[in-house]
């Protein structure tokens, strides 16, 4: 319990850091963020007075701290406020565009470990072995491509060579195989590696032989202790493994034109609009957070070895 | 080590040499002469404007490697730095500067880099500014791993009890120590530095045309895919090229490291 506690304190402050990052980021940057609102809202009719109202509105004349309050006090109420260009709140469009990624994320998860867990075992069968020798080759090569890149080649190859799949938009289930085939791949490159090394591991563990010396079965052996322990080192890369599926996301939804959270930030940040950027950073920080959270409780439930103390 | 060091001369030959060989200007602009296949006169055709491709590659080189080479030379120095206050400064130090760390990795860095060059608006300068800030929490974890380490080892004893200072301590007695690991950390952060300058520049808030940076060169080339397919091929496999070439050398590198610790 004293753990969970803990945890939960850890991520509340960390969250509260990047929520004050992202401000600032925001209050320093360059150009005047109430020129830039009233740009996007009223495009040529600008007026002097017309930025000055709306600075008053944001509150941004108060300075740093009474703007970082009134911003961020609402938040922890739920209330992300409206969007600076076209005025609507901004939670409804945040949920809607989270309803494309989530689905996205999982899908792409799915096709990594179904690819990368049959081929890291068979891989491990015979190390050195031209299989393995494959495994590693694609591996390599799936960690080196641009995320970007390989989805502009699907696009080519599926979409406009073939036509079999469409390519940009999310109208249709099917509008999602291309993007989920993207970052799977990406994701199956990086976790054959690592399951392929933690099988081998594994299976260097001096308990095996007194296991089979004893009488346990090989089949119980390997699923049971061998399996057990390659998981281990899975769950620790799978905080780095969700850094890279956001990343992912985001430069995936761009090129499929997916309305995504990926989507939402880059148009965000294009538009200059405030309140919709600091929404999807706190939202992004937020699913880290508490994924990484769930990650090392797990870590203790699976490895019994590590006690409280590290937490 | 050694092959590092060929892999970075090599990058580097590349990066300034390169454009000399170029047969073209890569900005001279050629409008009759615009979106011609690969082969004859321009050996991988031109885009949209009529630029030779082959040359504004080579000339890309000087963003997309040169530009990652600084992005991760800088996160290395100021990662070590970290690392080693945290390890040699006492346990408040250590306290601040991990958790600081810890702070700066709860966040995807790509994500992070995205909206602070969008937000600094598009720039050479704010590209670095970026994906520095983001890349430099890797080095400082390990450097604090190994300085801790040493800590308790004779010679570092030794060194304080002679009254060197903090600083000289950590310069001739760590640093040592850490530079075949720091190296490896370096590898990776080199190539994720590639990833992230071509990522940044294929969103638009990277590097500006009309320079030729490899992802500013795909985001040209995508509007023409199904015209001219290829030109969408050779900025995609150039980055491809360079960050596998590094993959490879940082893992024969941590392997052989690995042996050595073995012995």
């Amino acid at each position: 319990m004293k753990i969970v506690i803990g945890l939960f304190l850890r991520a509340s402050v960390v969250l509260t850091g990047i929520a004050l990052a992202t401000f600032a980021l925001l209050w320093n940057a360059p150009g005047d963020p109430a020129l830039a609102i009233a740009l996007a809202r009223y495009d040529a009719i600008v007026t002097p007075d017309l930025v000055n109202e709306i600075r008053e509105q944001a509150g941004f004349n108060a300075g740093f701290w009474p703007a970082f309050q009134a911003w961020f006090g609402p938040i922890l109420m739920g209330d992300f406020g409206n969007s600076s260009v076209n005025g609507r709140p901004v939670l409804p469009d945040l949920m809607s565009s989270v309803s494309y990624t989530f689905p996205l994320g999982i899908a792409a998860l799915a096709i990594g470990m179904a690819l990368s867990l049959p081929l890291a075992i068979l891989s491990t069968k015979r190390p050195g072995g031209w299989l393995d020798r494959f495994a590693i080759a694609v591996a390599s090569i799936g960690n080196a491509i641009p995320a970007y890149w390989l989805g502009l080649l699907l696009i080519l190859l599926f979409a406009v060579q073939l036509a079999w799949l469409p390519a940009m938009g999310a109208r249709t289930p099917s509008h999602a195989i291309l993007p989920a085939l993207t970052l799977g791949l990406g994701v199956a490159a990086s976790l054959t590696r690592i399951i392929r090394s933690g099988i081998l591991e594994a299976r260097g563990q001096s308990f095996l032989p007194a296991l089979s010396r004893r009488g346990v079965p090989q089949n119980s052996i390997s699923k049971d202790h061998i399996a057990l322990h390659a998981a281990i080192p899975v769950v620790t890369v799978f905080g780095l493994e969700l850094a890279f599926l956001l990343e992912g996301l985001v430069m995936v939804e761009v090129i499929f034109a997916r309305p995504g959270l990926g989507s939402f930030l880059v148009e965000a940040i294009g538009a200059r609009d405030f309140p919709k950027v600091q929404a999807a950073v706190l939202l992004t920080a937020l699913i880290f957070v508490v994924v990484n959270l769930l990650i090392d409780l797990f870590y203790k439930v699976l490895d019994p070895r590590i006690g409280d103390h590290d937490a | 080590m050694r092959s590092v060091l060929v892999l970075v001369v090599c990058f580097v030959l590349l990066a300034v040499l390169g454009p000399l060989f170029a047969p073209y200007d890569p900005s001279a602009i050629n409008i009759p002469k615009r979106l011609q296949p690969p082969g004859g006169e321009w050996l991988l055709g031109t885009d949209a404007l009529g630029r030779d491709i082959f040359s504004r590659l080579l000339h890309g080189a000087r963003w997309s490697l040169g530009l990652a080479f600084v992005v991760s030379v800088i996160g290395l120095v100021v990662g070590t730095s970290v690392g080693l206050i945290a390890a040699i400064g006492g346990k408040f130090a250590d306290w601040i500067t991990m958790r600081t760390t810890d702070s700066f990795l709860a966040f995807p860095e790509l994500v992070a880099a995205i909206v602070i060059a969008g937000f600094l608006g598009a720039g050479t300068g704010s590209l670095i500014f970026a994906l520095s800030v983001t890349g430099w929490m890797r080095y400082a974890r390990v450097a604090r791993g190994i300085g801790l380490s040493l800590k308790t080892r004779d010679y570092v004893i030794q060194a304080k009890l002679a009254g060197l200072s903090n600083v000289s301590i950590a310069r001739w007695h760590y640093l040592p120590s850490l530079i075949p690991s720091l190296t490896v950390v370096w590898t990776g952060m080199f190539a994720r530095a590639i990833l992230g300058i071509s990522s940044l520049g294929f969103l638009g808030f990277g590097v500006q045309p009309p320079l030729s940076e490899w992802g500013a060169m795909l985001l040209d080339a995508r509007i023409h895919m199904r015209s001219t397919p290829l030109q969408m091929i050779w900025p995609g496999l150039a980055v491809l090229i360079s960050v596998l070439a590094i993959n490879l050398t940082g893992d024969a590198l941590r392997d052989s490291l690995a042996k050595d610790n073995a012995k």
